[in-house]
């Protein structure tokens, strides 16, 4: 079993629903930034999901763009992120990290070589969502290779032979993407179609025999109480990046807590 | 020019987010299955002539050719389109597909606005509901272009964020169409993004060669020695080269936008003296202008429509393998090349089409008499002239609008009391 597999099914024994947060390195500042995923860790979130920015980020809302665009006017590095990971790594061994990025400054950094340094620092899951599965062969082989699982994701529209192939390839845990759209709220919500949650998660899982993260559009305790037996993981991003911008850490942890304590 | 499945040598692809995959997909088989409908192709060509004016003319230019005493010199005259531009060819069809898939809306980016206009104007014709994305830069430096678009019917909406210009409309139209798939079509402008977009625009494109090759056979019984075209995103370009693969001897030019200088964010070259990189965003692998980390970099043209951070895959392959030669002009050798067809020529072009002038000026001395260069008029110049007036320091522009802007202000004021 992939150890991030495992991380999962022994958390799960303790817990209903796993929490992954969701933050954006370097935004407002690195230091800040690593100051806000230190300050979730301490208060015991399952996972951080970090995302390293691109100037593109198509696959985001407002919120997370805004966040990306202003991490970069910092000049930031790949090597120095994986470092800055390694010691939250080191210093959390009860919580895991799972990196998210975009193609191109993974690519640029080589995705062997963020296989292997992901490996070395203890970060066993690779989330890329412009990367599809048929590009995929010689990134897969590397994270294989480096026993680190790329996290595929699935969507309400994927259709049911891709669904049913990508929930068979998964490894770690598969990412179900509750609803159409980009993630956190944004001008072109109105346009997506609501999405039936508990027939997608249910056909998900008669497929997959990883756990399921199911994330956009999370803010509510309802919503995290609806994935109750039905996921593994609830993805909290663009609703904690919004706390954070309101009313700081506090208001973050305040929301975490509403929607996870029980 | 067929892909090997989306890719062309190490470029294009299909790099979306899972959430499209499903229309991707879609448009993938509509395209295949309408590439050799004759219905479909009849239709089109019916659209093309009667509500674009194709096929539209090679015009020889005598003045410009004694002018430099070497190639006689043509122009392929896209710029005669309805919408005076290039871009005309391919909303036509694609609005044409989007009729036959179903779907009631479209979206676009635009960058001068020349494609948002075209579509603004296709949607209309057609009835379909149409949301263009500007990058708020371009909004301010192209209005009259939003103007129309309004008028049109057409919403349109100002991308704030990142460097407020075409690829940060084209991230925002990508992200709408993420949410909106099942009913609305991207109708990208240029030979660029996900497979099977490069190819299929290429297709519709390719009505421009396949006409200079009939109309240089009639004009003067060969085909050229050389072709020009500007090189934006690539589509004016593929659709001149495309249909000349295979003619060995006949030479293709692209001109990029050399802007201010050769510093990064000063110009729009991806393709020439080692600037641009491989990279992957924006759904497609080609050469892009980014830092050593792959964040995409911000680029200039007095050309609005040249200012884009990665170019065609199919051009990127092309010149990678030689069969494209690459070259630039710099922001003051375009109006240049635009000021000398005007008076040469009695044409007014696009300052987009005016870096092919201007590429094509600087060897047509050194040709040999008896040769003949096709350079491709991709669009007119009239939605330039603010910028041009400027550029070439007419002083009594400012008075022309300081007065028209009094008197726009009166009219309005009058309006108000009655
Ligand atoms: C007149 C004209 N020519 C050329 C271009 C560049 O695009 P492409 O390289 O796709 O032909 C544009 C783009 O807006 C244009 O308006």
């Amino acid at each position: 079993m992939s150890q991030l597999a495992n991380y999962i099914a022994q958390k799960r024994q303790q817990k209903p629903i796993l929490s992954m947060t969701h933050v954006v390195y370097g935004y407002p500042t690195v230091q800040e930034s690593l100051s806000w995923m230190t300050r979730l860790l301490e208060e015991g979130v399952d996972f951080i999901e970090v995302q390293f920015p691109f100037s593109d980020p198509v696959a985001d809302g407002p919120s997370i763009v805004e966040a990306c665009h202003v991490a970069l006017e910092q000049d930031l590095d790949v090597d120095s992120f994986l470092n800055d990971m390694g010691k939250l790594s080191r210093d959390f061994p009860d919580s895991r990290i799972v990196l998210m990025s975009y193609l191109n400054p993974m690519y640029r950094y080589g995705l062997q070589k963020l296989a292997k340094r992901a490996a070395e620092i203890n970060i066993l899951g690779l989330i890329l969502p412009d990367l599809p599965i048929e590009a995929s062969a010689n990134y897969i082989a590397a994270c294989k290779e480096n026993q680190v699982d790329p996290i595929w994701l699935v969507t309400p529209v994927t259709p049911k032979a891709r669904l049913e192939m990508l929930a068979s390839q998964a490894s770690g845990f598969l990412y179900c993407v509750a609803r159409s759209g980009v993630t956190g709220h944004s001008s072109h919500e109105a346009k997506s179609k609501q999405t039936a949650m508990d027939e997608y998660l249910a056909h998900i899982k008669a497929h997959a025999s990883a756990p399921m993260g199911v994330g956009f559009g999370l803010r509510e305790r309802s919503h995290i109480e609806a994935l109750l037996g039905k996921a593994d993981i609830a993805i909290l991003g663009s609703a904690l990046l919004d706390a954070y911008n309101q009313g700081g850490q506090e208001a973050g942890i305040k929301l975490i807590k509403d929607l996870f304590q029980n | 020019m067929q892909s090997n499945n989306g890719f062309y040598g190490e470029f294009g692809g299909s790099y979306i987010p899972e959430i499209l995959y499903a229309s991707q997909q879609q448009i993938l088989h509509a395209f295949e299955e309408i590439k050799t409908d004759p219905e479909f192709i009849a239709e089109l060509k019916e659209t093309w002539q009667n509500y674009s004016g194709r096929p539209t003319p090679l015009t020889f230019c005598k003045n410009l050719t004694e002018h430099f005493g070497g190639a006689q010199i043509y122009l392929k005259r896209e710029d005669l389109n309805q919408s005076g531009a290039h871009k005309m060819n391919n909303v036509i069809g694609q609005a044409l597909l989007v009729k036959r898939m179903g779907k009631k809306r479209v979206i676009a980016e635009t960058g001068a606005g020349q494609h948002g206009v075209a579509t603004a104007l296709i949607a209309a014709r057609l009835g379909l509901e149409c949301t263009i994305y500007m990058g708020a830069k371009d909004v301010k430096r192209q209005y009259p272009n939003v103007f129309w678009m309004k008028q049109l019917g057409a919403t349109v909406v100002p991308v704030a964020e990142g460097s407020q210009t075409l690829r940060d409309a084209l991230d925002e139209a990508l992200r709408d169409w993420s949410s909106s798939h099942e009913d609305s079509h991207y109708l990208i402008g240029t030979t660029c993004g996900c497979a099977p977009f490069p190819e299929m625009v290429a297709f519709f494109q390719s009505v421009i060669g396949e006409e200079v090759k009939e109309q240089s056979k009639a004009q003067f019984g060969q085909y050229p020695d050389r072709l020009y075209a500007c090189v934006g995103g690539g589509s004016n370009a593929c659709g001149l080269f495309l249909p000349f693969l295979e003619e060995e001897n006949v030479e293709m030019i692209g001109v990029e936008a050399g802007g201010k200088g050769l510093e990064l964010g000063q110009h729009s070259i991806r393709l020439s003296n080692g600037l641009g990189e491989k990279g992957i965003a924006q759904g497609f692998a080609t050469m892009f202008l980014q830092d050593k980390s792959g964040q995409l970099q911000d680029t200039h043209s007095i050309a609005a429509g040249l200012d884009y951070v990665g170019v065609s895959p199919i051009i990127a392959h092309l010149a990678q393998i030689g069969r494209i030669q690459m070259t630039y002009a710099m922001d003051d050798e375009v109006i240049d090349a635009c000021s000398l067809l005007l008076k040469k020529e009695g044409i007014i072009p696009a300052l987009e089409s005016s870096h092919a002038l201007a590429g094509a000026f600087k060897d047509a001395a050194n040709l040999p008499k008896e040769s003949r260069i096709v350079i491709n008029l991709s669009g007119r110049g009239d939605k330039d002239i603010f910028n041009v007036a400027k550029a070439m320091n007419d002083q009594t522009f400012p008075e022309f609008l300081e007065d028209y802007l009094a008197d726009y202000k009166e009219h309005l004021n009058n309006d108000e009391e009655a």
